[in-house]
């Protein structure tokens, strides 16, 4: 995911002379080609996130299209205003990378973990929020972003835990793609890394599988057509439960059909201790045995 | 009529229009507008007098609460009817309080302090890429250089070289809530830019010529580094009840106020 992510970089500033890369020094090895090929366009701003992201918009004023890329707890957390008001309010071209989401900093503890991130960046108007799950997304929401020219925030969790999807897909400003598709009273709606964990559960609980790498703007029509046999929906993400995929689909669901909705996630609450990625994902109950407990006092 | 840019009329202008809006943050409007002037009548290039051209110079109004002086200036210009001051601030007014970069002519959205200063960093750096000659002006309060982006900007606008780049202090020596030294002592403005690797020049912020010049003479040196012209100012200029008075700040006109301020600033500069 982060080679395609590399690679994408790179080919987006082949066909764009105005693409530029901004880093708040963060992203060692993730920069090699774009940094060989277009050595001035990489600009590393230093640590110093806020001016890196109004710096951004001066650029995108001056006629560029900035990249900007930190971690997630810091792009878009760290400079929330600097997005509303320098970039957001103007509807300027600049592409927010957000790497780290989730609990993937799983030794370095709350500072760099980033389960809110959906949250805050859903509620800035103009702002688009996108969120892969595995390599063909990742290419797929940065070239609908570098095509959209609006600014964006891509969230990007854990990203080796293999693909998805089968092949290369392209994403439309509103698609929602079906990767378990059945006739069923439960649908698993998830985002990002936890993706991977909806497919792995579907067939021993009989339900569709749908993918949300585009959270906002969000297709509520699709989302309402494709569950329409949906009784029982579940979401899951690596993220808290409050303001995110889950929040989402409660808000759009409780308007529009109210359902039975399950929300997996953190539950409001930052982690305790560090440890492997897989001993906090337990931590917050979301690695597979225990989302499969929680599955099953929900679906009966 | 070419625009004169009177510093009286300006000033004037902006009575009529915080008393028709009854708006506030006059005396930081009044500290700016000798810079103000000068930068719109003899440095800031809009071809063709448009104030979206793409090889405009920019000016960023970091510090907005100062935006009624730009108003007028833009009023002067042609860029702003008479009706947009005399319904300022009334429902619908599409002049805000505070600057919004969807109004030509206005590059940022400022208020929330410490963003402008950044944007321009950027700004200066879009216009080295592109190897213009376009300048970047920002106009900063020092209560704003308060703020932790300033200083990030200093760093990044000096390691860069951008010598397209001027910031321009409004060293008015209050904030919102006091005098700048009780509450967040700044000691000397310049000595920290110079130590940020800018060049620097300090005047009296109210002297047109002296502005000018030091304009002028700060371009003209060859050096590669970014610029700060550090202005000596009085809050509330312009207004013998307004002038060193921080109530200004915030106090609303009344008619009395307004007639009395008015009478003051009556005639031309000259």
């Amino acid at each position: 995911m982060r080679q395609a992510l590399a690679d994408s970089l790179a080919r987006a500033a082949q066909h764009n002379n105005k693409v530029l890369l901004l880093t708040g020094d963060h992203g060692y090895a993730l920069f090699d080609d774009f940094r060989r090929l277009f050595p001035s366009r990489y600009l590393n701003a230093g640590v110093a996130e806020q001016n890196m992201v109004g710096m951004a918009a001066g650029l995108a004023r001056a006629g560029y299209f900035p990249i900007v890329y930190g971690l997630s707890a810091f792009i878009p957390i760290r400079v929330l205003e600097q997005i509303k008001l320098d970039v957001c309010h103007s509807n300027l071209p600049v592409i927010f990378l957000g790497d780290g989401a989730g609990l993937v900093y799983s030794t370095l503890g709350t500072s760099h973990q980033s389960t809110e991130d959906i949250a805050a960046t859903r509620a800035l108007a103009n702002l688009a929020v996108y969120s892969p799950a595995d390599r063909f997304e990742m290419s797929a929401v940065l070239d609908l972003a570098l095509s959209r020219r609006n600014p964006t925030y891509i969230r990007i969790g854990k990203c080796d835990l293999g693909e998805v999807h089968s092949t290369a897909l392209t994403l439309a400003n509103n698609d929602i793609p079906t990767l378990r598709e059945r006739d069923s009273p439960i649908s698993f709606i998830a985002t990002g890394s936890m993706v991977k964990m909806a497919i792995a559960l579907a067939d021993e609980f009989g339900a569709s599988v749908h993918s949300v790498p585009i959270i906002k703007p969000f297709n509520k029509e699709l989302f309402l057509k494709i569950t329409s046999h949906s009784q029982k929906i579940v979401t899951l993400e690596e993220h808290s439960v409050y303001g995110g995929l889950g929040g989402m689909i409660a808000e759009l669901m409780s308007e529009k059909r109210p359902t039975n909705i399950l929300r997996i996630g953190v539950d409001d609450r930052f982690s305790h201790n560090c440890g492997s990625y897989q001993y906090l994902l337990e931590d917050h109950g979301l690695d597979i045995e225990s989302v499969r407990m929680k599955l099953r006092r929900f679906l009966g | 009529m070419h625009p004169t840019f009177d510093t009286k009329k300006l000033r004037r202008t902006i009575l009529d229009m915080a008393y028709a809006g009854s708006g506030v943050h006059i005396a930081c409007a009044f500290s700016i507008v000798e810079i103000m002037a000068t930068l719109y009548r003899e440095h800031l290039r809009f071809p063709n007098g448009d104030p979206d051209a793409a090889t405009r110079d920019y000016l960023v109004l970091s510090k907005g609460h100062g935006v009624m002086a730009q108003y007028a200036c833009m009023r002067e210009l042609g860029w702003l009817p008479d009706e947009a001051f005399s319904n300022y601030l009334s429902d619908g007014s599409a002049l805000k309080g505070l600057p919004d970069s969807r109004l030509p002519g206005t590059e940022v959205d400022s208020g929330s302090l410490g963003h402008g200063f950044s944007i321009g960093v950027g700004l200066a750096m879009g216009a080295k890429l592109s190897m213009t000659d376009q300048k970047t002006y920002v106009i900063v309060g020092d209560g704003e250089i308060n703020e932790g982006p300033i200083w990030e900007g200093c760093l990044f606008a000096s390691h860069h070289q951008l010598h397209n780049f001027m910031v321009i202090i409004d060293e008015n020596g209050f904030q919102a809530m006091g005098k700048t030294n009780e509450i967040l002592a700044l000691n000397s403005i310049q000595s920290k830019f110079e130590s940020f690797g800018f060049d620097t020049l300090s005047i009296d912020g109210h002297d047109e010529i002296a502005i000018s010049q030091a304009i002028h003479q700060l371009q003209k040196n060859r050096s590669k580094s970014p610029k700060a012209l550090i202005a000596q100012t009085i809050k509330g200029k312009g207004v013998s009840f307004m002038a060193h008075n921080n109530i200004w700040h915030y106090t609303r006109l009344n008619s009395d106020t307004h007639a009395k301020a008015i009478t003051e600033l009556s005639g031309d500069s000259q």
